[in-house]
């Protein structure tokens, strides 16, 4: 018998407008690469090994104390259930998978999922921790403020799934210019001379910053949400990249983050299916935007005149589009950006953030155990040169406004 | 309005009207009202008091039905030589859905006053209208209850349950 098409849902959804609305299809499929399974909690099951002289690849053991049910689980099988933690989703999942095996069993997930459904061993967790909870304190008021405004942010969502023919007649007409030598070319240059006049500059912050003319924290305002428009050229820059490669854009938006983050976003996990250097390159080239815009802020406030407002607006523009670079390539600061993403690919540890925390949590906490492995370095060096990013990257931060403001 | 020999055409094709007599469709038409809708107009929100039934004569109406928040599940588009907004014409409740002009709309209105009028004064074709209107119930009774299996369908397929081992 034929399998029918997955079912869908027409939606409406409302925008400001009372009239004006958005009507989507949503099929079943994205409800499930949006679901997030959780294995049951650490004490219900008991994992091993399963050693054997005959088998030539390693298999694993999973018992449900509860049930006293068993399961036989390949390795690849046991690199999913580590990854089904309740905050991962089945999308995210499938994308490790094909990070740490260069490759993708269409059955492998849904089997396996059948497999830990059947042996109740796992749950759907739909929303996040935050979420859970703000929802078990719901009785307080301000909880209850806060869930709201959380859900009233997280609707925000403005968003295109028709967005290829657009991004593809984008590098038709320009785009396909970011990726030739000549363009690798001009950024090098841009950020030398861009360098050099940070470096002229930097001699007298103060002065520099005058230019906002008493009002330094407001210009600084101003100036983060004009580098707000850079990070939709970001995510373009994204989007040119995959079209280069030839794989597909599958959607590009604004939403609120977590609820309260307002960002740009682009669905460009299409190029997954593409090499490595693909990837590596897609990822690198957005976040190059800042490099190239802040190196002209840079040459643009070294040429204006000291303490005017173009000198201080470009001079802070320019600070905060280099930091964007750095959060974005720098992959040591606990946020899964660009710099990150590539790190995991190159080291084929697809997981590192989610690993070396559970690692440190285990150690801090006195549940685990110190191990000399080469992972066991490799999370220890990421929590601690991540935790000192973080700490610096603060103190740079209140050093400018202390410099501005004083 | 008046009877003109298109909009009896027109009331011909609708459903309910086809077994009319033509002298009972020009006496209903003469009870029936127009009403224009510009694209994206809502008609009547789910909640909203009402006793009119609507025909489609032109466009296309979408009913929603609120969900959560903003977002309402679209149960049907309304078009040309359809109708929507009968429940409230038998019983006055409330409107059970929102109706919204997806383009440009012409309707035509049928108020409860109306419906009672004609049943009086033309018993034979009121019979032929409720007898239509039981068949249309039924029908979308049956496509009520294929939605309901869909959306469970849906439930099943976005969690990955696996009933069929359980």
């Amino acid at each position: 018998m034929q399998r029918p098409a997955p079912a869908k849902f027409e939606l409406l959804v409302r925008r400001d407008g009372d009239e004006d609305f958005e009507l989507r299809q949503v099929p079943s499929v994205i409800g499930y690469l949006n679901s997030r399974p959780r294995r049951l909690d650490q004490e219900s099951y008991e994992i091993s090994e399963l050693r054997s002289r005959l088998a030539v690849a390693p298999g694993f053991i999973l018992k449900n104390k509860t049930t006293d049910r068993f399961l036989l689980l390949s390795a690849q099988e046991r690199f999913l259930w580590d990854q089904m933690d309740g905050s991962t989703s089945l999308q995210e999942i499938a994308t490790a998978y094909v990070l740490k095996y260069g490759e993708f069993d269409f059955e492998i997930i849904p089997s396996l999922l059948h497999k830990l459904q059947r042996a109740q061993l796992l749950t759907f967790e739909p929303t996040s921790r935050l979420r859970a909870a703000l929802a078990r304190n719901r009785g307080r008021m301000i909880v209850k403020a806060i869930e709201l405004a959380l859900t009233g942010l997280e609707r925000i969502r403005i968003s295109s799934h028709n967005v290829q023919s657009f991004f593809q007649a984008l590098y038709r007409y320009g785009g396909f210019l970011v990726f030739t030598p000549v363009a690798a070319i001009a950024c090098a240059v841009l950020a030398v001379l861009g360098a050099a006049a940070a470096f002229v500059l930097f001699h007298d912050v103060h002065d520099m910053l005058e230019g906002f003319g008493g009002h330094a924290l407001r210009g600084i305002l101003t100036v983060k949400l004009v580098f707000f428009a850079s990070v939709a050229l970001h995510q373009f820059v994204h989007g040119l990249a995959c079209i280069h490669y030839r794989r597909r854009v599958r959607e590009f938006g604004f939403t609120f983050l977590h609820g309260f983050v307002p960002t740009f976003y682009i669905d460009v996990t299409d190029i997954f299916m593409a090499s490595r250097r693909a990837r590596v390159i897609t990822a690198v080239t957005g976040a190059l935007v800042h490099l190239v815009l802040g190196a002209v802020a840079f040459i643009v406030a070294a040429k204006a005149p000291t303490g005017s407002f173009t000198q201080a607006f470009a001079a802070a523009s320019g600070i905060i589009q280099w930091q964007a670079l750095v959060v974005a390539l720098y992959p040591f600061c606990f946020i899964e950006m660009d710099g990150y993403h590539v790190l995991v690919d190159v080291l084929g540890v697809p997981t590192l953030k989610h690993d070396a925390i559970a690692y440190m949590k285990g150690l801090l906490s006195g549940a685990g155990r110190m191990r000399q492995g080469r992972e066991e370095v490799l999370w220890i060096a990421y929590v601690v040169l991540s935790t000192l990013s973080v700490a610096a990257f603060i103190a740079f931060n209140v050093w400018i406004i202390f410099s501005a403001t004083h | 309005m008046q009877a003109s020999a298109e909009t009896l055409a027109f009331l011909h094709d609708v459903r309910v009207f086809e077994a009319f007599a033509d002298p009972d469709l020009v006496a209903l038409t003469e009870r029936l009202r127009e009403r224009d809708l510009r694209r994206r107009q809502i008609l009547f929100r789910e909640g909203d008091r009402g006793d009119e039934m609507f025909i489609v004569r032109r466009g296309t109406i979408l009913i929603s039905k609120a969900v959560t928040g903003k977002v309402e599940q679209v149960l049907v588009r309304v078009e040309p030589f359809d109708f929507f907004g009968e429940m409230s014409l038998f019983d006055g409740s409330p409107r059970s859905a929102t109706a919204q002009a997806e383009t440009d709309v012409e309707l035509l209105v049928l108020g409860r006053d109306s419906l009672q009028a004609m049943t009086e004064t033309a018993p034979r074709a009121a019979a032929a209208f409720f007898y239509a209107m039981v068949q249309v119930f039924m029908e979308r009774l049956r496509r009520s209850t294929q939605q309901v299996a869909e959306a469970t369908r849906w439930g099943l397929e976005a969690t990955g349950l696996d009933v069929e081992a359980r």
